[in-house]
């Protein structure tokens, strides 16, 4: 799982809405994954991120070099878009959790795939 | 009434994509262009889902967008996974994206697996929820109006594709065993994402539902069936309940939430030859084995139905024997008294020999007569498969021919204007930008309007 997917996923567990966001990583293996560049396609993700939430994931994974926001002229930084283009895409989470913030309901992440699928207890109304 | 709309999709839409994804294959699987045009349409940096994605075929197509691939079925993901795609695990209905955070998504061959009206509105308005406004989706639905096929009713059970896999059965031959059923049958009707070919795989499968198959898995025959039902029956997730709920969704001819709390049930005739059952190779196992309840067991007779509204044909009327489930019939039915009657209306699953059916061949006989099949496998299978020779070749059915009720699939098919329809009425937040018909599917676009949820 890749860091720009868990900038997407919020829990979904009943009751939690917009307070599941963004969800707590730990992860037990990582794997840095070479992804070719290209400066056009970061750029254009920048806006979509939700910083706090990478942030906080990059932070727990203990990346460094990872820009705190997006800086002036930031689509033709190269430096800069070579770090986010390493934080988002090469970063890879084998194994680990995702938890909800809200309710603690962790998601395991195996193989790279999160799974994130409520029990028919959880889902019920 | 939700709850038996997601029992019914456990068992005839999870449960069989988890079975046969081991055996799946890509080249069954075609990638419509059109959807294709879609991606490589979406600006470079936009962020996609393609919500049922089953392998990712579709995960690639365009590397200037990250895409996202999300399947119920893990072992498809696990597929998906190994070609070099970001996916995940996840639930239509409850999908794990925070709001407005996609610019499109895909859903081909998804949202006709959903068995009530309500669920399809369900995970519609789902993948709205996660659009930026302005975000495009994109939906593919089998279509009930096909040039080459007739579906009698919205709501069927289609038999899986064994075409493929027979190869992987050729050589079960332990003693004692008869041979695997391969019984090819016409290609998958349509194509979506998850699409498998079907395998000869004993319907005792479903039974071990909560269980993933690895690829060790070995076809069973009808002797290993009788043993493990008798195991299966005293679970709840038991072959015989399975079967039972299996039994119940064939006799519905409407989608769950226009027939299911009605009374109109099938009646299940009392099995009459058991030990015709066991030497079969159909694969449902009489109930005797099974902790069901002790009454009057009845096969099910599908004679007096109506004959031409069915979209499977039966093919010995007469000796259609079918375990009765009261268990499940009462799960499903509510009051149901371990009886079921006819559901009047016409059952999507009822025999009949239409003259529709361009299915190949006559009546497959079992070794003892009274256990020969309940169903041959039904014409309208493929919807966008442009081989009209692609038949099920009854003939090569042998005695040990398994049933082709295994991984059955689960389909509401589409009539023209209904998908438009369910948008318009039930899904503000999205208008719809195009709609037409693909290959047998009817497909829409629609976008996500400004301001809203």
């Amino acid at each position: 799982m890749k860091l720009l997917t868990h900038n997407l996923l919020s829990s979904h567990v009943r009751g939690v809405g917009p307070r599941g966001f963004p969800l707590r990583l730990q992860a037990t293996e990582v794997r840095i994954n070479p992804v070719e560049f290209n400066p056009d396609f970061v750029a254009r993700m920048i806006p979509k991120v939700e910083w706090a939430a990478l942030l906080e994931a990059a932070d727990t994974l203990h990346l460094v070099e990872v820009p705190k926001g997006p800086i002036e002229g930031y689509e033709h930084d190269e430096k800069f878009l070579r770090q986010m283009h390493h934080v988002l895409l090469e970063v890879d989470v084998l194994e680990g959790t995702l938890q909800c913030p809200e309710s603690g309901r962790l998601f395991p992440i195996n193989r790279g795939i999160p799974n994130m699928l409520l029990s028919d207890e959880e889902t019920k109304t | 009434m939700d709850h038996e709309a997601a029992q019914l999709e456990k068992q005839h839409v999870h449960d069989v994509y988890e079975s046969t994804a081991p055996y799946f294959s890509d080249l069954q699987s075609k990638a419509w262009p059109r959807v294709r045009q879609f991606l490589q349409e979406q600006k470079p940096g936009s962020l996609i889902a393609d919500i049922g994605c089953g392998t990712g075929k579709y995960l690639k197509v365009n590397s200037q967008v990250y895409t996202l691939g999300c399947d119920y079925c893990g072992p498809l993901v696990e597929i998906a996974r190994s070609r070099g795609c970001e996916v995940m695990v996840c639930d239509n209905l409850q999908l794990p994206f925070r709001d407005q955070g996609l610019d499109a998504i895909i859903s081909i061959g998804v949202i006709h697996h959903f068995s009530t009206k309500q669920r399809r509105i369900r995970a519609i308005k789902e993948m709205a929820r996660v659009l930026v406004p302005g975000g495009q989706l994109m939906i593919y639905v089998w279509a009930m109006e096909q040039k080459n096929r007739h579906f009698e009713k919205q709501d069927v059970l289609v038999p899986w594709n064994r075409a493929l896999c027979s190869r992987l059965f050729a050589d079960s031959s332990q003693p004692g065993r008869k041979q695997p059923c391969v019984h090819p049958e016409r290609s998958q009707p349509y194509h979506p994402p998850c699409s498998v070919c079907s395998c000869s795989v004993c319907f005792q499968e479903q039974c071990h539902s909560q269980r993933s198959h690895s690829l060790d898995y070995e076809p069973l025959m009808a002797g290993m069936c009788c043993a493990d039902v008798s195991k299966g029956g005293e679970e709840e997730n038991g072959f015989s309940n399975t079967l039972g709920r299996s039994f119940r969704s064939w006799f519905f001819s409407r989608s769950l939430d226009e027939s299911t709390l009605r009374k109109q049930i099938e009646r299940v005739r009392p099995l009459k030859n058991t030990e015709g059952w066991a030497q079969s190779t159909i694969s449902i196992q009489p109930s005797t084995h099974a902790s069901l309840d002790s009454g009057p067991q009845e096969p099910f007779s599908t004679r007096e139905q109506n004959l031409d509204e069915d979209v499977f044909v039966e093919t010995s009327q007469k000796q259609l024997e079918w375990p009765r489930a009261p268990a499940t019939m009462k799960h499903l039915c509510g009051d149901q008294q371990g009886e079921v009657r006819r559901n009047g209306d016409g059952n999507f699953l009822e025999g009949a020999n239409t003259s529709e059916n361009d299915m190949n061949a006559g009546d497959v006989e079992e070794g003892p007569p009274s256990a020969s099949r309940i169903l041959r496998r039904i014409s309208a299978l493929d919807s966008t498969d442009s081989n009209p020779e692609e038949t099920i070749s009854v003939e090569d059915q042998q005695p040990h021919v398994l049933d082709s009720r295994a991984f059955m699939r689960y389909y509401h098919v589409f009539r023209e204007g209904e998908l438009y329809g369910l948008l318009k009425e039930h899904v503000a937040e999205l208008h719809v930008l195009t709609s037409g018909n693909d290959h047998g599917n009817w497909c829409i676009i629609a976008e996500k309007k400004d301001n809203c949820d």
